[in-house]
């Protein structure tokens, strides 16, 4: 069953079209990467998704049901959770603060949300940061400290924006397995990702878009062989015939 | 000893003063700053609903210290409803109006969240300035209402000397402190923080932003609201300088930033630091340097954000956090985490 379905989805921003008839769709329990050049609208196609952005046309299916237009907060409630490209801790509170507002999204109670907080942070081995000040984490935290709070709203399927952009490669591995992890839990995971290593390694299918139009669409192999994928990364000339 | 006795111990011996000083202190102007002290302290907690817990900085919060004192004077004077009732007449309005400022306001950031909160009080304070009427409701326009001192006695909530308003604005006070302490605790409190550092962010995990500020507003400006009351029963005359005015929302604020927003001692620091400042320039300096008060707040406001932007509780909850480690002897085990939270 398709967990997420999309049906050309178009998104305009005045003249600029960022997403141009956009079509995919992830099974419950996959790992989909989409990937695509900068400025491909890879994001703005996540916004949209995640209901930051009203969709200029197209459908979005969750579980079934049509959400254009509905609210964020209300997709995360429904069991949409997503991370954000540029990290967005609140800086002046501690990390096991930050993760219990994800958790305050399924229980009323204070105890309950630090329970699962805890949960959460032990899942992505954070415990030990669980009092730092979010403001004083390294990159690599911060990013962490996204999917720790997406993951304590206790989402079905969860929306990664570049979480390993600016990591060290043994950060970049580490993420690859959590993320791994957090499938094997039954989560499914929609993951735009830049580097290919990881991409290539984590994901069951990859879609490649590129000025916001799909360009490809398969295995990782089949994706990293497509004519198509190689002329948008590296330009006409780079085609080997 | 461990820390939270400690803790206990010095609110319960904090308590106690404070319920034990009118038998000590007799003069009528000592307990009167007093009482103006812990007013300012419950209309700064009542503000710091919004303005710390939900990142805004509303400055117009004398239109519901106005609300509620108007409203129970008006039903008194006139319908002959006690000012108990009234006050909660006035809170239920003034939640109603926080409401319906909050609504378009909310929208904007930053500076301009502020001068409008500004725009809709002084609007409010011209308004009634110059309506006698306002349906059945005689308002009296500039001269406000001078409430005789007629049926003296707790049902009509006037009194004699000042020990019963010091108690009752003590209890009102330990009571919004209590209930900021419980909502800071709770979901609205994580929410409203959440919302008020990375709105984006928080609507992402689940929160609808607007939704949890209008709550606030609207407990907010009930609370204020119930302080106008005490204000008009206390001082036994309002007119719309007094309560609507804008002094009155910057004194709120300036009593926020100084003492350090978003906290629950915050506010009552602020107040204990200013509340004294601007009393004794006004006794000493009243005739010759009028408004003296507000340079001395000004200057000390620009010094504590440069060098305490965070307010003057964090460096003072620092210090006492040391002197508690000192007590319980935890610093020879090395550097002790404080929470952030």
């Amino acid at each position: 069953m398709n967990i997420l379905e999309i049906k050309n989805l178009v998104k305009d921003f005045g003249g600029l079209r960022a997403v141009d008839t956009l079509s995919l769709s992830i099974e419950k329990g996959q790992i989909l990467g989409l990937i695509g050049p900068n400025g491909a609208g890879k994001s703005t196609a996540f916004n949209c998704i995640a209901g930051v952005y009203p969709p200029t046309g197209g459908e979005i299916y969750f579980a079934g049901e049509k959400i254009n237009r509905r609210k964020p907060w209300d997709l995360c409630k429904k069991g949409l959770a997503r991370t954000f490209q540029i990290v967005k801790p609140f800086s002046s509170k501690s990390v096991l603060y930050n993760v219990m507002v994800g958790s305050f999204a399924t229980t009323d109670k204070t105890a309950v949300a630090e329970e699962k907080a805890l949960k959460v942070l032990k899942l992505l081995y954070f415990e030990d940061k669980k009092d730092e000040r979010a403001g004083n984490l390294t990159i690599g935290e911060r990013k962490r400290l996204e999917i720790a709070r997406a993951l304590a709203t206790e989402p079905k399927i969860l929306l990664l924006d570049e979480v390993m952009a600016g990591l060290r490669p043994a950060e970049v591995d580490e993420m690859v397995q959590i993320i791994q992890k957090l499938r094997d839990q039954g989560i499914t995971i929609f993951v735009i990702e830049h580097i290919m290593r990881a991409i290539m390694a984590l994901s069951d299918r990859i879609v490649v878009i590129h000025f916001g139009k799909k360009i490809a669409e398969g295995s990782p192999q089949e994706v990293a062989s497509d004519e198509n994928v190689i002329k948008a990364y590296l330009g006409d000339e780079y085609v080997v015939s | 000893m461990t820390r939270q006795n400690i803790n206990r111990f010095a609110l319960t011996l904090v308590g106690v003063v404070a319920f034990g000083l009118p038998l000590v202190l007799r003069s009528p102007t000592y307990l009167h700053i007093l009482i103006l002290l812990y007013l300012y302290a419950y209309f700064t907690t009542s503000w710091n609903l919004v303005g710390g817990f939900a990142g805004v900085l509303p400055l117009g919060h004398a239109a519901f210290v106005g609300i509620g004192a108007y409203t129970s004077t008006i039903l008194s004077l006139q319908y002959g409803v006690s000012p108990w009732l009234g006050m909660i007449v006035g809170g239920i309005l003034a939640a109603i109006a926080g409401v319906l400022i909050g609504l378009p306001t909310f929208k904007m950031r930053g500076a301009y969240f502020a001068l409008a909160t500004i725009a809709f009080s002084e609007g409010i304070r011209v308004m009634v300035e110059n309506i006698d009427y306002l349906g059945p409701f005689k308002l009296n326009g500039p001269s406000g209402f001078q409430i005789p001192p007629k049926n003296i006695g707790l049902v009509n909530y006037m009194f004699i000397g000042k020990e019963p308003y010091y108690y009752i604005v003590l209890v009102m006070l330990i009571g919004v402190l209590a209930f900021t302490y419980f909502i800071s605790r709770s979901k609205l409190g994580y929410y409203l923080n959440a919302g008020g550092e990375e709105p984006e962010a928080a609507m992402a995990l689940g929160i609808n932003v607007a939704r949890a500020k209008l709550i606030a507003m609207a407990m907010s400006s009930f609370l204020t609201a119930l302080a106008g009351t005490f204000y008009a029963q206390f001082t036994l005359y309002i007119h719309p300088k007094s309560v609507i005015s804008l002094d009155l929302s910057f004194e709120i604020a300036f009593i926020a930033l100084i003492g350090g927003r978003g906290s629950i001692a915050g506010p009552v620091l602020g107040a204990l630091l200013l509340r004294p400042v601007s009393d004794f320039s006004r006794i000493y300096f009243g005739a010759t340097l009028p408004g003296l008060h507000l340079i001395i707040f000004g200057t000390v406001l620009v010094l504590v954000m440069i060098y305490q932007p965070r307010g003057l509780q964090e460096p003072l909850t620092r210090a006492y956090n040391r002197l508690l480690d000192k007590i319980i002897g935890q610093t020879a085990q090395g550097k002790v985490r404080h929470e952030y939270s």
